[in-house]
């Protein structure tokens, strides 16, 4: 199984696509994705933050290919007010752990740190990434990305204008 | 003073006349009057607590704060729902410290008081030291708040004992809850998840926000952007759209309903579960969105039917609740923090009975626009964090609601266009009232 996606593949994967999200390149970032892909971010407040459902539960995030674009080209515009003037952002990805789902997909644990300065305040937001990255023609996609946030609500980072 | 000359009580400046009404910008800022609003805006108004479908079984309950006090609702083990106070009657500590689960009893881990769920003192976790009817009267038991009632399931409490009832105090705020539980064949119910976070502005500028149909083309471009890319291609949805866009100013109208409360009635094109199709749906959708229209109409009769499906409701309810029945439903309750510091808890409400198909449809046009990741909601905090900041660093005084003021009739009972500031007007005449003692809201 050459084709595999090993713990180094994600790993390449995942930094790569840090560095887009902290160079506010957000197409390119939509770009990473399958057409039947998602994108979630669960509530806070949830108890079972893995087994929710957006279909019957209220997420922060939960979108399909046509609102990851739509989220990737609004951060493009100066008329998104909550993210203008732009925020910086530092994406740190850590304990990356990879394994083997079904028909070669990798499903792929890492933590992460996000780091937003919005002028003068700077909040982080961490948790715990939960992708399922498959390989299409060369290029590793993502079909599933949900964040699960190590927060009880948004009260010291206000709002969620960034991408996780 | 100085920097900013404070206005004393004079803060709301109504002129007939020359049709102008305007708004003291220390109501925003000043910690003075904040101080003065905590004791008499939010201890004598009623103020949401919390919808019956939270507590579905005995010794179910939720910690919640609620003008600034921390409360407990639950539902104690014979049924009945009520509101403590979440502090020991001993020394203090805060009781329960979870912010939902269900109770067998709250016992303080301090000193191992414990009281059942209606909040009677069981235990001292002492057989030494104590009089005789030491809990004499019940005076040690967790102490209920003053009042608790309820409409069509939204409990509401009030720190004052002499309150009108919340039936007299919601006014014709009523109908907007009835317009609401009427779309359900069952029980409106809080769905699972909720969006808890902050903004750092002065609660009234979140909710002067939450039925400003001014705003929506200037903030909300982006979002008619997304909505446009999204249907292109499929010309039913995009003649549809941008018609509704066109019309917007001329299709709906502000209300206002007595005691502060209003609604904006408005037009957007974004479908409703209940009950307005859109193109983009597809047509399977649209027969169920039919057939519920359909149960709506056989129910309270076409022209109703007609408001409740078509209609996007941004209802304010004085002075921390909103309920926007929208694109898709939220209860959105403000807890004031600080005078430039708002907590904002919210939820989506939905028919319990709903399919899948809707409620994910719900659920999807929820998170599209509103809450602290969507792509409108945001956009408002933006602005309402500008106009905080603005204020605090400037010497000017007045803000200006003037729009669509007629100097005319009963400010708390004005209609004006989407665009209008009318029920702003009563917004702030209301407060004022609360304010200045005119309105003390006893029976």
């Amino acid at each position: 199984m050459s084709n595999a996606i090993s713990r180094r593949d994600a790993e390449d994967f995942l930094i790569a696509e840090a560095e887009l999200l902290d160079d506010w390149k957000m197409p390119e970032w939509a770009k990473l994705f399958t057409r039947d892909a998602v994108y979630e971010v669960t509530s806070p407040a949830s108890a079972t933050p893995l087994e929710d459902n957006p279909d019957t539960s209220l997420f922060l995030i939960a979108d399909r290919i046509d609102r990851i674009e739509g989220r990737a080209n609004r951060l493009m515009k100066p008329g998104t007010h909550a993210e203008f003037p732009r925020s910086k952002t530092r994406h740190l990805v850590t304990n990356i752990r990879v394994r083997a789902g079904e028909n070669g997909e990798a499903l792929v644990r890492a933590n992460f740190a996000v780091y937003r300065t919005k002028e003068d305040t700077t909040t982080v937001y961490m948790g715990e990434y939960h992708y399922s990255l498959v390989r299409e023609t060369d290029a590793v996609k993502i079909r599933r990305k949900r964040c699960i946030l190590d927060i009880n609500s948004l009260h010291d980072q206000g709002r969620l204008t960034i991408i996780l | 003073m100085t920097f900013q000359d404070p206005a004393g009580l004079h803060l709301v400046d109504a002129d007939p006349r020359r049709k102008l009404f305007r708004v003291h910008r220390d109501a925003y800022r000043n910690a003075d009057i904040y101080a003065r609003e905590k004791e008499l805006i939010f201890g004598r108004c009623w103020l949401y607590l919390g919808h019956q479908s939270e507590l579905r079984k005995n010794g179910d309950f939720v910690a919640r704060r609620v003008g600034g006090r921390d409360l407990i609702f639950v539902r104690g083990r014979d049924g009945r729902i009520s509101a403590l106070y979440n502090n020991c009657t001993h020394r203090g500590a805060r009781v329960c410290r979870e912010r939902k689960g269900t109770a067998r009893n709250f016992s303080c881990p301090y000193h191992g008081w414990t009281f059942d769920t209606a909040g009677r003192l069981l235990s001292t976790n002492t057989d030494h030291g104590y009089p005789e009817n030491f809990n004499e009267g019940g005076r040690l038991n967790l102490r209920p708040v003053e009042r608790l009632e309820n409409y069509r399931g939204f409990y509401f409490v009030n720190f004052n004992p002499r309150a009108i009832s919340l039936y007299d105090y919601l006014d014709e705020a009523r109908t907007a809850f009835d317009n609401l539980c009427d779309q359900t064949e069952t029980e409106m119910i809080i769905l699972p998840g909720e969006h808890s976070y902050t903004i750092r502005a002065n609660y009234k500028l979140l909710a002067e926000n939450s039925y400003d149909g001014y705003h929506l083309t200037s903030v909300h471009g982006t979002y008619f952007d997304f909505l446009r890319d999204r249907a292109a291609g499929n010309e039913a949805a995009t003649k549809q759209l941008e018609s509704t866009i066109q019309d917007y100013f001329t299709s709906g109208r502000t209300r206002s309903l007595g005691k502060g409360h209003a609604i904006l009635d408005s037009m957007v094109p974004t479908g409703r579960p209940v009950a307005q199709w859109v193109p983009i749906w597809g047509p399977d959708v649209k027969k169920e969105i039919d057939a519920k229209r359909a149960y709506l109409e056989a129910k309270v009769g076409k022209d109703k039917a007609d408001y409740i499906a078509d209609y996007q409701k941004n209802l304010v309810v004085f002075p921390n609740l909103v309920i926007n029945d929208i694109l898709a439903a939220t209860v959105r309750v403000i807890e004031p923090e600080a005078p430039d510091f708002m907590r904002v808890t919210a939820w989506a409400i939905g028919p319990q009975e709903e399919s899948a198909a809707l409620r994910q449809l719900r659920l999807d046009n929820f998170i599209s626009f509103l809450g602290p990741a969507g792509f409108g909601s945001p956009d408002d905090i933006e602005m309402l964090e500008l106009c905080q900041t603005g204020n605090a660093h400037s010497p000017i005084e007045w803000s200006e609601i003037s729009k669509g003021f007629t100097g005319e009739g009963d400010v708390l009972h004005a209609w004006g266009r989407p665009d209008d500031e009318n029920h702003i007007q009563a917004y702030w005449t209301q407060w004022d009232r609360v304010m200045q003692g005119l309105d003390t809201l006893e029976a």
